[in-house]
């Protein structure tokens, strides 16, 4: 009954999709196209939503600076599971073009755990929608789990973060907990970065009330 | 009636209610995508979105209130459901009448504004401080034309109202004896359903779906029932008081959905009004309308 049920939840998470376009990069200007009467990823059950916690989909679209990385970071986080990331055009794959960059992050999976790769420079509509229907399968077939990575496997993803942003870098999400309130510890989600984190880590305070 | 069959039919009208207006909700994004030459979402997408929401792993929740103020916002138009008489069932339409359904009708966004100042997102706050603004400026020429058709049947039971119009044919329907009400009540559903050039509450790239932004997997799931409830609620509300009801389900529905029809083509045609713009032309033309429609059935 419970596999019934957790067949039907598939089945509808696969066939309705709100994505969060994270467009900093140039391949933004293919989605336009793929949202609208030529393409329209409406019919495939795909909608544009604007906030991290409404959507389920993280596009991020073209090269990724460190700046820009700490925002993909914060949007992540505040995402609800099950949630997948789709890195479009070739920079997030490897650098793309801006791979002797000192300001970009070249690989985008070392910082997230990402679903699916659409490469070019830049896809064409065809291809990103493509790419969606390839993420739809996985989804109902089960395969696409790797949010859970991102809970068993944390003290990697950190590390590689605190590399770029340096020993200080926290956001407001505490991913440990959580990991412990869903059961999803693994045996690396705890390690020495995450040591070095919990030593740092403020404790979120409530917004100062001001008119 | 006994109390096994009463207790049937406050469980069924409701279920009825959602069922029809996650339809509505089908036919507004089929509507939006015909006019912009897509070809739209499948059947089912509504009730995928619905499933997909409420089965999300994480629950990301900002407190108490906020629990409570979804609850409320669903929980209103439930209650409100009960109060709406259909072909066949009625409910406990008989007790509440047309007042406590209008009252019914503002605890949702009433509970949305509890819910949303938890959240403590200053786009909400700010979406829902517009929401609560645009509320205030429809209900003014809402109960306007409320009270003209319960002056014009001499009763606030929406019982007797539909009666009274289906006893006397398509000549004693509310939208031919109170033309200038029937007017100022679509406009005023075009308030209330929040729909362009109305929808400055939500305003997904300025303010980021307002009331919406911080709601994720089953508060957003809560939300998107809420919107099909309240379809549902506006459009057979309109079709009681001004069409003659329903005599069967198929007239019903038929009627309801021309209803929808009209706002939500003319919704997406327009870009939005400004609060302040918003309130102003509310509380002249459709108040101006109604009160001249309230002078005529008097």
């Amino acid at each position: 009954m419970a596999r019934v049920f957790d067949e039907l939840t598939r089945f509808c998470q696969a066939r309705s999709l709100f994505i969060l376009h994270y467009c900093t990069g140039c391949g933004a200007i293919e989605l336009p196209p793929v949202m609208t009467s030529r393409f329209d990823m409406e019919r495939l059950g795909v909608s544009p939503m604007v906030t991290p916690r409404q959507a389920d989909v993280l596009l991020v679209t073209g090269y990724v600076s460190i700046k820009t990385l700490k925002r993909v970071m914060l949007t992540y986080e505040q995402m609800g599971s099950p949630r997948y990331v789709i890195g479009i055009c070739s920079c997030t794959v490897n650098g793309g073009m801006y791979w002797q960059s000192y300001a970009t992050a070249k690989k985008l999976d070392e910082y997230l755990p990402v679903d699916l790769y659409i490469a070019g420079c830049m896809p064409r509509p065809e291809a990103v929608i493509s790419g969606i229907r390839t993420l739809m399968q996985r989804i109902e077939s089960g395969e696409a789990d790797s949010w859970k990575e991102y809970y068993h496997n944390y003290d990697y993803y950190l590390g590689n973060q605190q590399k770029l942003f340096g020993p200080q870098w926290q956001t407001p999400v505490d991913v440990i907990g959580e990991a412990e309130q869903y059961g999803l510890l693994g045996p690396a989600t705890r390690g020495t970065h995450t040591e070095l984190l919990e030593q740092i880590q403020v404790p979120l305070q409530p917004l100062e009330m001001r008119l | 009636m006994n109390l096994s069959e009463l207790l049937l039919e406050l469980f069924l009208m409701p279920l009825i209610a959602f069922l029809v207006g996650l339809t509505m909700v089908l036919w507004m994004r089929r509507i939006g995508a015909r006019i912009q030459r897509r070809v739209g979402p499948p059947f089912l997408q509504p009730l995928y979105d619905v499933v997909k929401l409420f089965g999300k792993e994480t629950q990301i929740s900002h407190g108490i209130l906020h629990d409570v103020g979804i609850i409320m916002a669903m929980g209103g138009y439930i209650a409100a459901e009960m109060l709406l008489p259909v072909p066949g069932m009625d409910g406990v339409a008989a007790y509440g009448g047309i007042i406590t359904l209008t009252y019914l009708m503002m605890v949702p966004s009433l509970g949305l504004a509890l819910g949303v100042g938890q959240c403590a997102n200053p786009n909400g706050s700010i979406g829902i401080s517009r929401a609560l603004t645009a509320m205030l400026a429809y209900d003014v020429p809402f109960v306007i034309v409320i009270f003209g058709v319960a002056y014009h049947a001499g009763s606030a039971n929406l019982i007797e109202i539909i009666d009274l119009q289906q006893q006397a044919g398509m000549a004693g329907w509310g939208v031919v004896e109170m033309p200038l009400l029937a007017i100022a009540g679509l406009i005023t559903l075009q308030g209330s359903l929040g729909k362009q050039p109305f929808e400055i509450y939500v305003a997904p790239a300025e303010i980021a779906t307002g009331p919406m932004v911080e709601m994720g997997g089953k508060y957003l799931g809560g939300l998107f029932v809420m919107q099909s409830f309240q379809f549902y609620t506006a459009a057979v509300l309109y079709v009681s008081l001004f069409l003659g009801g329903g005599e069967s389900w198929f007239e019903l529905l038929l009627k309801s959905f021309l209803v929808v029809t009209l706002p939500l083509s003319v919704a997406y045609l327009f870009p939005r009004y400004r609060t302040e713009d918003l309130v102003r032309l509310l509380w002249k033309w459709p108040v101006m309308i109604g009160l001249l429609g309230v002078a005529f059935v008097v």
